[in-house]
């Protein structure tokens, strides 16, 4: 069996959504355009801790266009939710449901919501609305907090860390910083939502349709059958719409309240307080050695903030269990309740903030022992999973050491600090080793062949910004022997086969595989049938031999009289695989550092990767290209800035918080190592979305040492903390 | 709140006599992100866009450049980088491309923000804010303009109509620290320009006090050790040392404070280091250019 087509997975295909997204005629979430449209605004606690103690909102009631004012009296409604992400806590992170007491928990909680016929009478009207509070100090700082075991989490011990201690030759000890990060995707959280008796249409920016639907279903007591939630296109999500959060259940409540679709938008600053930020951490870490730079033992105690009532752990150890052949580790992990909003995860949870440290501390190690970093790390290279024993799926990070530093130019001889110098300019260079643990979920698809010659292909997943649309194209346009321009894709719709959230690098390693089996299933029964049939052209024939493709499908369906035919297919990644499924990486980077004013400007990266199959190297490309620059943001600029005494967010904007620009942007190199992963699935494709942040920042600020002498462990590697660690100096 | 639209300068002057406390809005880049953080409500703006001669400049015969307060500074960096060298240097780094298309140097001192990108070069042109009003016209020196945080020597009824900036007699350089390379605020920033037909060097800092201001006493400094060493007749280097001095005079001249986007020890230091390297910049620029004429 043939197809008429030349493969499509591995070609660099553009983006199927790209036309429609620069010309501006995508519909998002907040385009969807609905008869009788309201609008709904978000009021926000001004104080971080305390007691609503009175709430003014006759003015607001009156005021022209209002439909609704709903304050925090529980009046709305909303139902329990179990939030798929932390099963006890709801979306408020404290079991509470949204609006349904007077009790602040963080700054900018949601307080009141006004309903009106237009945003800008919705917006005056919450401005009306006067609050008085009782107020209490919160607790704000990691430093102020005593940290807690995380309830249900264990310390994870390898062999024994005072044992591994004690018969290093050099250890190294080292303390790290990370500040807390806000998500801030290109487009804000935004719900429209639109009851007709109790059946229930969201249009939703996120990363999970089927978790949405069911938070809502659970909220408004109706069956999951009853909720449609659409998500064909997200402005990206980056972890900030990967769970259900206050105002998704609030837009549905404020529909049901005035009887029309209503839609919520969150503004800038109050993305900053309503969906999420990953979490400020403390990690020390202490590694043994040997003199040969084989590790003796691996400590790594990392405490992150959370809310008073969410138990959310920023994983920093996850990847120091199993990046290192190492006999003894330890991991330990503690949480601080501070008053804030639940933490939740951020692209690369926790091994973001967790590579930083520990990609750092094999650093400095290197630097004690006069080591080659690349060296150091290939002598401590884990041919199996250390944590389990189990096989690696597939692993080349060896390989991704030796062509990224070749691409690089790495010299393993030019490790000593503050050498280089151009005029006033230190240049220095880093690397860094990256991993990205595979989580499997289960998916199905649906698949439609039609007798014009198209196929339609459908999965409850979707595109934020990845290429989704795309590279699920090519998949089902080898296996169907369609060009993919005859095949379109539908996503981001309840009543499509559900799949997991596009979280976790996820969606092509685990929703591919499920559309291929859906494809390959309309394709065998259209054909199986045409052989059984003798009133077919292909009757007896061998379903191997027959080439198969449009002219095939457009004669047999019409043939038959059928518009179209379908099927389901199921992935259903094996849960106790007898194997360890990661991506791998290396970043290095070269920066220039002012010697006098402390800025760092990162000249160039080179980043190789081992995702298993490619299947569109243009937009795993630019996965991974965004992948590093965020991790480039990570190491100079990101930071949430927190008042320390009243808990607000001092800077709640883009203007404040820095992102990069282009011009902070050097030369990015992405390569890609390795092969195909026999062992995830027969499509052999492991996650790229994520893996590009892990390791960069440790790679950046690696270099900034090697360029002038200062190890800088707390994030943002600001010019004032690299003139502060210098004794260069004016 | 209303929305006053005058289509000439003298209508505009008359409403603002009339509403003195409305705000005049011209790009809008610092207004209208104060108006969407509710930072500031006033009762009115009045918009200054109908005006066609606040986007015009004009050439005096003393070589003054007369800049409507509307040029946006993208067309300062286009069309006046000869004659206003430090201003468009400090032009190119405000904001974003869209942002130096409406953003405009009236604006800046409109807005009084110590860390206006326009303010350093202006204080080391020395340059002349036109102010006007019904009441007539009054030119206000640039040292006397800026008198708080945000606040400036504007009488409420009073617009302005133009900035008088002498034009460039000897190089000039502006330096800036942020924590990226485009879009950034300034941690702080700095100034300098040399005139040297009145043998003299002025100085403008930014982001590192209540309002810009110059260092006067490293002006001194560098005014006298030019003259004492006859360094503006020999033409010759700039020892290291005096530059440096210069540096920790400016950094003197500073009253940073604290604050998300660095110290004020880092801004002191900061400015040390821009200050000797702006002022050895534009030294050896008008050594090379002294030795071209010559």
């Amino acid at each position: 069996m043939s197809p008429q087509t030349t493969p499509w997975i591995g070609a660099a295909a553009a983006r199927v959504d790209g036309p429609v997204k620069v010309t501006g005629t995508a519909i998002y979430t907040g385009d969807v355009a609905l008869p009788e449209l309201a609008h709904a605004v978000l009021v926000q606690s001004t104080i971080a801790k305390g007691r609503i103690t009175d709430m003014d909102i006759a003015a607001a009631e009156t005021a022209p266009g209002v439909l609704a004012v709903c304050t925090s009296d529980g009046s709305l409604g909303i139902g329990r939710v179990a939030s798929y992400y932390s099963a006890d806590n709801g979306p408020m992170g404290d079991g509470r449901t949204p609006l349904s007491d007077a009790v602040i928990h963080h700054h900018g909680q949601h307080i009141a919501m006004v309903v009106a016929q237009t945003l800008e009478e919705a917006v005056a009207g919450a401005e009306r609305i006067r609050t008085r509070y009782r107020h209490q100090s919160p607790l704000v700082r990691i430093e102020d907090a005593i940290p807690q075991t995380p309830p249900g989490r264990e310390d994870i011990v390898r062999g024994d860390l005072t044992t591994g201690l004690a018969v290093a030759d050099v250890t190294v000890e080292a303390y790290y910083e990370t500040p807390p990060q806000h998500m801030n995707p290109m487009e804000p959280c935004t719900t429209t939502a639109h009851w007709v008796g109790d059946r229930l249409t969201v249009y939703d920016s996120t990363q999970y349709v089927s978790g949405v639907r069911d938070a809502l279903a659970s909220a408004f007591g109706v069956p999951p059958a009853n909720v449609r939630v659409l998500s064909g296109f997200v402005g990206g999500g980056f972890g900030s719409k990967g769970t259900v959060w206050p105002h998704v259940l609030l837009a549905a409540a404020a529909a049901r309240l005035v009887d029309r679709p209503v839609r919520l938008a969150l503004t800038r600053p109050q993305m900053f307080t309503s969906c999420g930020t990953r979490p400020a951490t403390r990690q020390r870490i202490v590694l043994g050695a040997h003199r040969d730079g084989r590790l003796t033992a691996i400590g790594h105690d990392g405490t992150s903030a959370t809310s008073p009532g969410e138990n959310v752990v920023e994983s920093t150890g996850g990847l120091t269990s199993i990046l290192y052949a190492c006999p003894n580790v330890t991991i330990r992990q503690r949480i601080v309740r501070l008053d804030m909003q639940a933490p939740t995860f951020q692209r690369a949870p926790g091994r973001a903030p967790g590579s930083f440290a520990l990609e750092s501390a094999l650093d400095e190690l290197a630097h004690e022992l006069r080591m080659d970093p690349v060296e150091l790390r290939l002598r401590n290279h884990a041919d199996a999973d250390p944590s389990s024993g189990r096989p690696w799926s597939g692993k080349h990070l060896r390989e991704c050491y030796r062509v990224g530093a070749e691409r690089f130019g790495w010299d393993p001889a030019d490790r000593t600090p503050g050498t280089r110098r151009e005029g006033d300019v230190l240049i220095g260079t880093g690397m860094a080793s990256a991993t990205h643990e595979m989580d499997p979920g289960p998916a199905a698809a649906y698949a439609e062949l039609r007798v014009d010659g198209t196929a339609v292909i459908g999965v409850a997943s979707h595109d934020i910004g990845t290429g989704t649309y795309t590279v699920l194209g090519q998949i089902a346009a080898d296996v169907l022997g369609l060009p993919p321009e005859r095949i379109i894709v539908r996503l981001g719709d309840t009543d499509l086969p559900e799949a997991p959230p596009s979280i976790g690098s996820q969606t092509v390693a685990y929703v591919g595989p499920a559309i291929r089996r859906a494809c390959e299933a309309v394709r065998d029964d259209l054909l199986a049938a045409a052989v059984a049939d003798p009133e077919s052209p292909l009757y007896r024939r061998e379903i191997g031999a027959i080439e198969f493709g449009p002219r095939t499908y457009v004669a047999e369906l019409a043939r038959i009289g059928e518009p179209s035919v379908s099927a389901v297919g199921h992935h259903h990644p094996d849960a106790n695989s007898r194997y360890a499924v990661h991506s791998f990486g290396a970043h290095f980077a070269e920066v220039a550092v002012d010697a006098l004013t402390g800025t760092v400007r990162v000249r160039r990266m080179v980043g190789a990767f081992d995702v298993g199959r490619v299947i569109n190297p243009r937009t795993a490309r630019s996965q991974l290209l965004g992948g590093m620059t965020f991790g480039l943001a990570q190491a100079l600029m990101e930071a949430t800035v927190i008042d320390p005494r009243r808990g607000h967010v001092v800077e709640p904007h883009l203007a404040g918080y820095h992102l990069p620009v282009n011009a902070d942007i050097g030369t990015l190199d992405v390569l890609f190592v390795g092969e195909p992963d026999p062992h995830i699935s027969d499509l052999g494709a492991r996650g790229a979305g994520e893996i590009g942040v892990v390791g960069a920042a440790a790679a950046i600020a690696n270099a900034v040492f090697h360029a002038t002498g200062v190890r800088v462990r707390t994030l943002p590697i600001t010019p004032d903390r690299v003139v502060a660690g210098s004794a260069v100096g004016g | 709140m209303e929305f006053l639209r005058p289509a000439t300068w003298e209508e505009a002057l008359a409403v603002k006599a009339q509403h003195p406390s409305a705000v005049p809005i011209a790009g809008g880049t610092d207004v209208m992100v104060d108006l969407n953080f509710d930072r500031h409500r006033p009762d009115a703006l009045l918009d200054l866009n109908r005006i066609h001669e606040l986007h015009t400049w004009q050439i005096a015969d003393d070589d003054t450049v007369r800049l409507g307060a509307s040029v946006p500074y993208s067309k300062i960096i286009d069309a006046l980088p000869d004659r206003l060298p430090g201003l468009a240097l400090g032009a190119r780094t405000v904001g974003s491309p869209q942002i130096r298309n409406r953003g405009s140097v009236g604006g800046n001192l409109g807005g009084a923000s110590p860390a206006g990108d326009a303010h350093p070069p202006l204080l080391a042109s020395g340059a002349t804010v036109e102010a006007a009003s019904v009441r007539g016209t009054r030119l206000i020196p640039i040292d006397d303009f800026y008198l708080g945080v945000k606040r400036n020597a504007l009488e409420p009824d009073e617009l302005i109509r133009a900035i008088h900036i002498p034009s460039a007699t000897g190089p000039q350089q502006f330096a800036k620290v942020g924590t990226r390379n485009a879009m950034v605020i300034a941690v702080c920033s700095f100034a300098v320009a040399l005139h040297p037909r009145a043998r003299d060097v002025r100085t403008g800092i930014g982001s590192a006090a209540p309002t810009p201001r110059r260092a006067s006493e490293a002006e001194a400094f560098i005014r006298a050790e030019l003259d004492d060493t006859g360094l503006w007749t020999s033409a010759g280097e700039l020892p290291l040392s005096t530059a440096k001095r210069f540096g920790e005079l400016v950094a003197r001249a500073a009253a940073p404070i604290d604050d998300v986007r660095g110290s004020a020890a880092y801004r002191r230091h900061a400015l040390a280091v821009m200050a000797r390297r702006t002022l050895l910049w534009t030294w050896n620029d008008h050594r090379a250019t002294g030795r071209a004429a010559a």
